[in-house]
Formats: C-alpha cells, sequence, structure tokens
C-alpha cells in the first residue's frame, strides 16, 4: 500500500509535449481517476508511474521515495490495460499463477496455490480456474487479468481503461466490481479513463486532464457541482452542462424571448452554466424554446431546445409529453446558474 | 413510400439459423428500430430486405409484391452502412447524383434533386469538395444523401452513425429522425444502442438469437417489456431481477419480510409458479425512516452520477439498485429503508422468461 506523488512531470514525443509540469497527488489507499480525452496525457501520465517510460523531467515518488532508476518491476506497481494480454494457452489457473512463478519471489507452490484461489474468490472466477482462457467472455477475461494483478499484491493498481472494450451492460456491473474490489483489498488505485461515468460512479477524487496538464482535483461532487472552468464543466455531466453566454442586468440575464434570474456581477462578458436537470419545464415559464430533440432513455427523456440561435439540454420526467418542434417554456432558479469569465473561463465562485 | 411485410422468414447459414420464423408488417411511413446485441440476426433480417442476402424460406413483400427473388436493384430501396462507401475521386455533388446517372436521368432534374435533398441535409456549401476534405458527419449527410435522392420506397440503416463520437453522434441522431419526420419515408433502422433505438423509433423490434422478442412503441418496451431479454436489454441501469417467493406480497431471497404487493397484480401469477420480480431502479425508493410497507436494507454501493446516483442496497442475500436524488446516501455501509413502487413492479415466468401479466 502506498502513496503517490508526482512534480513537475513533463515528457515530450517529439515536438508534442505531453505533459506539462504534471503535479499529482494519490494519498495511501485511495481510488483516484484520471478523466482526460485522448491526447490529454493520461496514459503517459500511467506509464510514467509505472516505469514504461522516462519522464523528461520532474520526479515520480512512490510511498515517498524517489523512483528516478527504479524499473517497472522493481517498483511493485501493477498494470491493467483494457487489451486483457493472457497467455491464450494457459488455463486462467496458469494465467493467475504465472507472476508468482517468477525466480525472484521464491514462493512454494502451497503459497501460490493460496494466493490463486483468494484472488480467484475475491472476482467470484474459482469455477473458471481450469478453463482455458480464449474460451472466456470479454467480462470474465478483464477479471482474470485484474486477477493476475492482484495475485502479486503489489503496492499501486494502475488501471488504464479497462472496462473500454467491454459492452455497456457488463462495464455497469464491472464498475460496481471494481469498486466493491477497491474496498476489500484497501490499496491504491490509478486508474485513466476518458469516460465520465466511471471517474464519477468509482473515484473517491478525479483529476481532470487537459493538453498535460491537472486542470481540477476533486471528490465527485465538487468537480460535478463547482467546476473550477468551463472545459471541466463540459467534461463532466452528461448531457454536458449548458453554457450560455451573456451579461447580467439587474440580476437577469435575456435568453431567447424573456429574461431569467442569475447571480452575477452586472456590466462585464460572463459565460453563464446551467444543468440539463435543472431547467424546468413551466407552461408559465419566463423563456421559450422550440424541441429540436428529444432523446429517450426511459426514465427520463432529455430534450435539445433551440432557444434563440443557442441549444440548449435540459432533462425531464418521461412521462413529460412532448413533440419535436413543440414551443415548450422553462426557466430555472438563480442559485443553479454557475457563473464564468468569459476570457479566461474560469468559475467565479471559485477564487 | 411502402409497407415491408416479412412472412415467415428464415436464414440459415450452414447449419446455424440467424433468423427464425419472422414475421412483421412495417407500415408506410413508419420508422421501425431492430434492436439487439451483435450477432442476434437484426443485420442479416436487413439485409434481406434489401436484397443483398437471401432467405432460405418464407416472403418479403414491398407494397404487396414478394420480392425475395428479385435483385437488390430491382426492389428500390436505398441502404447506409456504417462505412460511408463513398467515391473518394468524385465530389459530393457527383457522389449524390451518381444513383440518378445510373438510371439516365436528366441533367437538369438530377441537379435539381441533388440541391434539394443538400439543402434538407445542409450540406450545399459542401457540394464541391471530395469526400477527403469531410469530417465524419458530413460524410454520413453525404452517404444519406446519396440514397435518399433518388426517392427510395424505403431507407434502411445499418448502424449508421456507429463509428462517430458521442456528440456528433447525438447531432446525427437528431437530423436522422428530422429527415425521417419531414420526408416521411419507411425507414428501417438497426443498432445495438437501446437510447438510439428509444429516441428515434416509432415502433423498436427486438431480436436476440435470430428470435424477435418484442415490437412495440419505445414507451410500451420500457414499461412493459414482453420477456426478461427484453427487460434487462432495454434500460440503464439494468432492471433488477430477483427470484422471489409469493405470499400476500413478494419476499426477497433470504430477507426477514416481504413487499405487499396489490392482489390485481399477483393475480396473473400462477400458484407455485417459479417467479422472478422485475423493477427498475426508478422504481425502487429509499427512504430514511421506516414506512408502512418498507424493508430495512444495507447500502452496499453508491455510485453518485451528478444528476442523480445509483444506490445499492442489500436485503436478505439479494442487491437492489435504486435511482436516487444526487447526495441522497454518501457512504456505503449505513442502513435504508426500501419500498418498492408496486406500480412498476413486472413478474417473469423463470423457466420461460416470458412476463406473467393480466390480459388487458
Amino acid at each position: 500500500m502506498a502513496s503517490i506523488s508526482l512534480r513537475g512531470v513533463t515528457k515530450d514525443f517529439g515536438s508534442n509535449r505531453a505533459l506539462r509540469g504534471l503535479d499529482l497527488d494519490v494519498a495511501d489507499g485511495e481510488f483516484f481517476v484520471l478523466l482526460g480525452q485522448t491526447g490529454a496525457g493520461k496514459t503517459t501520465t500511467l506509464r510514467i508511474v509505472a516505469g514504461l517510460e522516462k519522464p523528461g523531467a520532474g520526479t515520480v515518488m512512490i510511498d515517498g521515495q524517489d523512483m528516478d532508476g527504479w524499473n517497472a518491476a522493481a517498483r511493485d506497481v501493477a498494470l491493467v490495460l483494457q487489451q486483457y494480454s493472457l497467455y491464450p494457452r494457459l488455463t486462467v489457473r496458469g494465467n493467475l499463477e504465472f507472476p508468482l512463478q517468477s525466480k525472484i519471489r521464491r514462493m512454494s507452490a502451497a503459497q501460490i496455490k493460496e494466493r490463486v484461489d483468494k484472488a480467484a474468490a475475491t472476482l467470484q472466477i474459482t469455477r473458471l480456474l481450469d478453463r482455458k482462457v480464449e474460451r472466456l467472455s470479454g467480462g470474465e477475461m478483464q477479471r482474470v487479468s485484474i486477477g493476475r494483478a492482484i495475485v502479486r499484491d503489489p503496492r499501486v493498481f494502475l488501471m488504464d481503461e479497462p472496462l473500454s472494450a467491454l459492452d455497456a451492460k457488463l462495464r455497469e456491473a464491472l464498475r460496481v466490481e471494481l469498486k466493491r474490489l477497491h474496498g476489500e483489498l484497501g490499496a491504491t488505485f490509478l486508474y485513466v479513463t476518458h469516460d465520465q461515468v466511471e471517474a464519477m460512479s468509482m473515484g473517491d477524487k478525479i483529476g481532470v486532464l487537459n493538453k498535460g496538464r491537472l486542470v481540477q482535483v476533486g471528490t465527485p461532487a465538487q468537480v460535478y457541482g463547482q467546476p473550477c472552468n468551463t472545459f471541466v464543466a463540459r467534461a463532466v455531466g452528461s448531457p454536458p452542462m449548458n453554457l450560455i453566454d451573456g451579461r447580467s442586468e439587474a440580476g437577469m440575464l435575456a435568453l431567447g424571448d424573456g429574461r431569467l434570474p442569475v447571480s452575477a456581477p452586472a456590466g462585464r462578458d460572463l459565460t453563464f452554466g446551467i444543468r440539463p436537470e435543472n431547467i424546468r419545464l413551466d407552461s408559465g415559464a419566463p423563456v421559450s424554446g422550440r424541441v429540436f430533440d428529444i432523446e429517450d432513455h426511459g426514465v427520463v427523456k432529455i430534450l435539445t431546445m433551440m432557444v434563440g440561435d443557442q441549444r440548449l439540454h435540459a432533462t425531464v420526467p418521461a412521462r413529460t409529453g412532448v413533440a419535436l418542434d413543440e414551443v415548450v417554456r422553462f426557466g430555472w432558479q438563480a442559485d443553479k446558474v454557475l457563473v464564468f469569465d468569459r476570457v479566461t473561463g474560469a468559475n467565479l465562485a471559485i477564487g | 413510400m411502402a409497407q415491408i411485410i416479412l412472412s415467415n422468414v428464415q436464414k440459415f447459414f450452414g447449419p446455424a439459423q440467424v433468423i427464425k420464423d419472422m414475421n412483421l408488417t412495417i407500415a408506410d411511413g413508419e420508422f421501425v428500430v431492430m434492436l439487439g446485441q451483435s450477432g442476434c440476426g437484426k443485420t442479416t433480417t436487413l439485409r434481406a430486405i434489401a436484397g443483398l442476402e437471401t432467405v432460405s424460406s418464407g416472403t418479403i413483400s414491398i407494397d404487396g409484391v414478394p420480392v425475395q427473388d428479385k435483385r437488390a436493384a430491382d426492389r428500390d430501396i436505398a441502404f447506409v452502412f456504417q462505412s460511408f462507401s463513398l467515391y473518394p475521386h468524385m465530389t459530393v455533388q457527383e457522389n449524390i447524383a451518381f444513383p440518378l446517372r445510373a438510371v439516365n436521368m436528366a441533367r437538369d432534374a438530377r441537379e435539381a434533386a441533388v440541391r434539394e435533398v443538400a439543402g434538407v441535409l445542409r450540406i450545399t456549401d459542401l457540394l464541391p469538395r471530395r469526400p477527403s476534405a469531410l469530417s465524419g458527419g458530413d460524410l454520413q449527410r453525404v452517404a444519406i444523401g446519396r440514397a435518399l435522392v433518388r426517392r427510395p420506397k424505403a431507407l434502411l440503416m445499418d448502424e449508421p452513425i456507429g463509428s462517430l463520437d458521442a456528440k456528433l453522434r447525438e447531432e446525427m441522431r437528431a437530423e436522422i429522425k428530422r429527415l425521417h419526420v419531414a420526408r416521411g419515408s419507411t425507414s428501417v433502422y438497426v443498432t445495438h444502442d437501446q437510447i438510439e433505438a428509444m429516441s428515434l423509433a416509432d415502433r423498436i423490434v427486438i431480436m436476440h438469437d435470430g428470435v424477435l422478442q418484442q415490437v412495440g412503441r419505445p414507451d410500451e418496451v420500457y414499461l412493459r417489456p414482453a420477456n426478461l431479454f427484453v427487460a434487462q436489454f432495454v434500460g440503464s441501469p439494468v432492471m433488477n431481477v430477483v427470484p422471489v417467493t409469493l405470499g400476500g406480497g413478494v419476499t426477497l431471497p433470504g430477507a426477514p419480510g416481504g413487499f405487499a404487493m396489490p392482489a390485481g397484480l399477483l393475480a396473473a401469477v400462477p400458484q407455485g409458479a417459479d417467479v422472478a420480480l422485475g423493477i427498475r431502479p426508478e422504481a425502487v425508493l429509499l427512504t430514511a425512516t421506516a414506512d408502512a410497507g418498507s424493508l430495512a436494507g444495507t447500502v452496499s454501493n453508491v455510485e453518485p452520477l451528478g444528476s442523480h446516483d445509483i444506490v445499492d442496497v442489500r436485503i436478505g442475500d439479494a442487491t437492489l439498485r435504486a435511482r436516487t436524488e444526487s447526495g441522497f446516501i454518501t457512504a456505503p455501509g449505513g442502513s435504508v429503508w426500501v419500498a418498492l413502487d408496486a406500480g412498476q413492479a413486472h413478474f417473469f415466468d423463470r423457466a420461460s422468461g416470458l412476463a406473467l401479466r393480466k390480459v388487458a
């Protein structure tokens, strides 16, 4: 079990700067999710912690120890990737035993069996132990890959989009399993993904990464409720936060054919943010919009409304009867609106 | 414009039967979405309608005319694939006009038709460009334009937006729906994405293992699933399904007490049947204090999703997922009271998987 800390880490690939002075702290036993788009630097960060890449500058510490000069094997970290990279000819048991049979571990057969059986029980794959890996489903293979990481009892688990190749239902189930596993092992998890649902649902903390820099670190509630800027506001939440450029005049924002309350400094170019679930449809509300699209989730509907020349998303109860091109009226409460600087994108409520 | 009828359609690939006795009537002007996992037979069905695949037995008729022995070109149907399949050496204009040149349409009429369809798809500006200069969404717009330009009897689409990124997918989905409303052409659309199906379809056709599972409006499929497969395929998070014993109410395995259910609901369930309760997360109601009819459970997981949370609660040996307001429960481990919205409860025969309902 160990903390991870990165200080001023940079990494260039040719002329492309993947990481720009990255500072990152993951506490002992924390489930930390790095969230970012393709190219944000998340996989590079993971590979640098694992010792598969050397940083251009900066230090990587695991458990307070500078990892400079330590190779990947010596760091005692386990890496789980999107591709399962199991040995297809071996059984599940053979795959799980493999990392323990290394000469440097000097483990007895009985010790190995105990470790493997325990890991299999934790992941509920005991009944699969004697099967060949090539006969497993995607979800089972990913459980075996995680199992192969667990048996080594590493100080740190590094996971690179382990659920991305699985279908939606399986991802849903494995999210819960991974979180339970984290709780049971009490280990430090550094998990990278581009999927904000995974980040929100599993992370103790989320670090939002953009172009090689950490933009915000916080609990899921902090990152969702008080994004530090418009980048984070767009990156977390689906559908994303509505962002509306405008000015506050006498506590009101002009929008489409009406005005809605905001609590923001007057006479300044601002961007107003409102989450789709905080827009309320009401026939007596001040602003009208034309329904452009209806996304039906069964439990709720997500409307796309044309309001003036803006498109706004609104989440409404499933029983709301609306049709394409229908004109609806909506409003919001001023305290649900976040206010960002138009130029820098910074959230004015965060110093 | 066309009505499409499939009667007793069977399709074998070698010994494997991929379509099993399919009967389906698609009304003129209807938007039908075929939904299922990969390998369920949805694409084969679509290709059989298009004439890209023969059927082993059964008939397919378009506007009352049997077409199962006709060539694809003679069925007057247009097809849009996930891969865009445009001619790279032609401009957008030439790509869209191509099907019209093939039938020797006069130049003026051809150009008018291309302009009209380009206007609908908002790609008029792109007409002089080559496909290599276009984004993924624009490429698919052009492919749809080429399919629609000759005003086919029906438009068939096989995961047409599956390769686009999430934002573009949402955009294109809205456009495809609006295009359908504007043009009114009979459309058959294949996808594995249940939200796409729910959002686009007049009716959804759900397939599994080559067998048609249910045909219905999106709300019917969601609110009255015909069987366990449909119940767990449509909706996210997945519907909770738990084997239960029935008495005056329902008892979950290992639970100290049962949930009350109205007698009317239980009347459709045969005595002594092996039954599972199906209940969606939004119908599992959590409260901090005991209400009449609620049972105590232990929170085993919390997924904060921002707009709402998904909370897993253990009752006896079962786990139920509940959809709650965000922040209602902040951490696992505590206890909570659970009630079920009986109006949204479903019962399934565990052996057949079929929903047990009173016939209305």
